[in-house]
C-alpha cells in the first residue's frame, strides 16, 4: 500500500493531526490512511459494540464506516474534528445495522408466544457488574443508548453530537437525561431482584 | 459499583463501558486489505451517493438547502434569458441608430456588476500580517501548518532569527479563525505561547490565532 512521505523525510505520521493525514491521503500518500484507522478504530468498535451489543455486528459496522469514509474523504471539511465526522458516518452504520438486524429477527422469530416463553433473564452473578451494565444499556431506546454513549462513554461535547447526529442538542440533553434516569432504575431493580432472591 | 442513587455511579457506570473492545489484528488486516484495492480517493471526483442513503445527517440538510434554492436558480436563470432578450433588442434598435450606441450598451454591464463582486472577495489588503515565532534552540528544521496551509509541512518553513535565537515566520492572514501548529523536527507540536483550540485534532494539539479585521 501507499508510500511514506517522500518530500518530508523524517516526517512522523504519528503526531500528524488528522487534517494533515486526510491531505496527505488525498495527495496520495495511502499509508496516512492507515494512521487515521489506528487512532480512531478502537472508539469506533467500542462504541458500535454498546449500541449493537455484539461483536460481529459492531466489525461489520466498522468496517463499512471506514471505508465509507475512505471513498468520500474529500469531502471532510477541516473546521470540523475528524472523530465526529467518522462518527456521524459510524452512526448511520450502526442504525442501518439495527434495522436490518430487526428484519433478519422478524424473519426467524415470528412466534411471539414461543419467544416469551423462551426468553430468560441471563443468569446473573450478583457481582457480575459488566452483565448488569449489559441489562441496564439493553432496557434503553436505541435513540437513548446513542445519546448515552456518544456523551458518557466517548465523551463528545454536545455540539459534537449535534454534527454527528444531525438531532438538535435540547432533544439530545432530553434522551441523555432519560436514558440515565432509566438505567438508574433498571440497576436498582436489579439490586432490589438480587436482595429479595 | 456505587449504588445506583449514589451521584457517582453513572461514574462508575461509564468508566466500565469506556473499556476499551480491543481491534482483532485480522479484522484490521482485511480492513487494510479493502481500503488498499478501494479506489484512491482524490479531491473532486466523489459521486453523490458515495455515503449512500446513510450519508451523515449534515450531508443531507445541504441537500435539502440545495432543493430550496434550486428555484432560485430557476429565477436567476429566467431573469437572465429575459435580460438577453431585452439586450438583443436594445442592440437591434442601436443598431439602427448607429454603431456608437451599441459600443455604450455593451459596456453598461461590467461597469454594475464589478463594484458587488470586488466587495464580497477578500483581498490582500484584507489581510495582516501575523510573526510566529518559537523558541526551539535544538531543533534543525521548524515549519508552520495551519488550515491558512492546508497542513502542508513543506508551504512554511521557519528561519531562526540570528539576534534572538528564535525561529521565526511572518504571514498575512485573512480575518478570522486560524487553527495551526509548529512541527519542529518532524513532530507535531503545539504553540506554547498561543490559546489552545477548543476542538483539538486527534494527535497533537492545535494553537489558535485570531486575526482582527483591519482598522480602515
Amino acid at each position: 500500500m501507499g508510500v511514506t512521505q517522500p518530500d518530508v523525510p523524517g516526517f512522523n505520521l504519528a503526531t500528524m493531526t488528522d487534517a494533515m493525514l486526510v491531505r496527505r491521503v488525498l495527495d496520495g500518500d495511502t499509508a496516512a490512511f492507515t494512521t487515521l484507522v489506528d487512532r480512531h478504530a478502537a472508539a469506533c468498535t467500542r462504541f458500535a459494540t454498546r449500541m449493537l451489543g455484539n461483536r460481529e455486528d459492531a466489525e461489520d459496522a466498522t468496517q463499512e464506516t471506514f471505508l465509507r469514509a475512505y471513498r468520500s474523504l474529500a469531502r471532510y471539511e477541516e473546521r470540523q474534528a475528524f472523530r465526529t465526522w467518522l462518527f456521524q458516518i459510524l452512526i448511520n452504520r450502526c442504525r442501518t445495522a439495527a434495522v436490518r438486524r430487526q428484519r433478519r429477527h422478524r424473519m426467524f422469530l415470528v412466534d411471539d408466544s414461543a419467544i416469551a416463553a423462551a426468553s430468560v433473564r441471563p443468569a446473573v452473578d450478583a457481582g457480575d457488574l459488566r452483565a448488569e451494565l449489559k441489562r441496564a444499556i439493553d432496557a434503553l431506546d436505541p435513540d437513548q443508548r446513542e445519546a448515552f454513549l456518544l456523551k458518557h462513554v466517548e465523551q463528545l461535547s454536545y455540539d459534537e453530537m449535534a454534527a454527528a447526529t444531525g438531532i438538535g442538542v435540547s432533544a439530545l440533553k432530553m434522551r441523555v437525561k432519560r436514558a440515565c434516569d432509566r438505567m438508574q432504575w433498571v440497576l436498582r431493580e436489579g439490586e432490589a431482584s438480587d436482595v429479595g432472591t | 459499583m456505587s449504588e445506583p442513587d449514589d451521584p457517582r455511579w453513572l461514574d462508575d457506570v461509564a468508566g466500565e463501558l469506556r473499556r476499551e473492545v480491543p481491534v482483532r489484528p485480522a479484522w484490521r488486516a482485511r480492513l487494510l486489505d479493502d481500503v488498499a484495492r478501494a479506489p484512491r480517493p482524490s479531491v473532486r471526483d466523489i459521486a453523490d451517493d458515495a455515503l449512500g442513503n446513510e450519508e451523515p445527517a449534515l450531508d443531507r440538510a445541504r441537500r435539502r438547502w440545495s432543493i430550496t434554492v434550486a428555484p432560485l436558480t430557476g429565477l436567476a436563470a429566467a431573469s437572465l434569458l429575459v435580460a438577453l432578450g431585452a439586450g438583443l433588442m436594445y442592440v437591434a434598435m442601436s443598431s439602427r441608430a448607429g454603431a456608437g450606441a451599441s459600443q455604450r450598451a455593451a459596456h453598461a454591464g461590467p461597469s454594475t456588476a464589478s463594484p458587488q463582486l470586488a466587495s464580497r472577495t477578500p483581498t490582500v489588503t484584507d489581510r495582516e500580517v501575523v510573526r510566529f515565532e518559537l523558541s526551539a534552540p535544538r531543533a534543525s528544521r521548524v515549519a508552520l501548518v495551519g488550515s491558512f496551509n492546508e497542513w502542508n509541512p513543506v508551504a512554511t518553513p521557519l528561519s531562526r532569527d540570528p539576534a534572538s535565537g528564535k525561529w521565526v515566520v511572518s504571514l498575512r492572514l485573512p480575518p478570522g479563525r486560524h487553527v495551526y501548529a509548529f512541527v519542529v523536527d518532524g513532530d507535531v507540536t503545539a504553540d506554547p505561547s498561543a490559546p489552545r483550540a477548543a476542538d483539538d485534532d486527534f494527535g497533537s494539539p492545535n494553537s489558535v490565532v485570531l486575526v482582527s479585521s483591519p482598522r480602515t
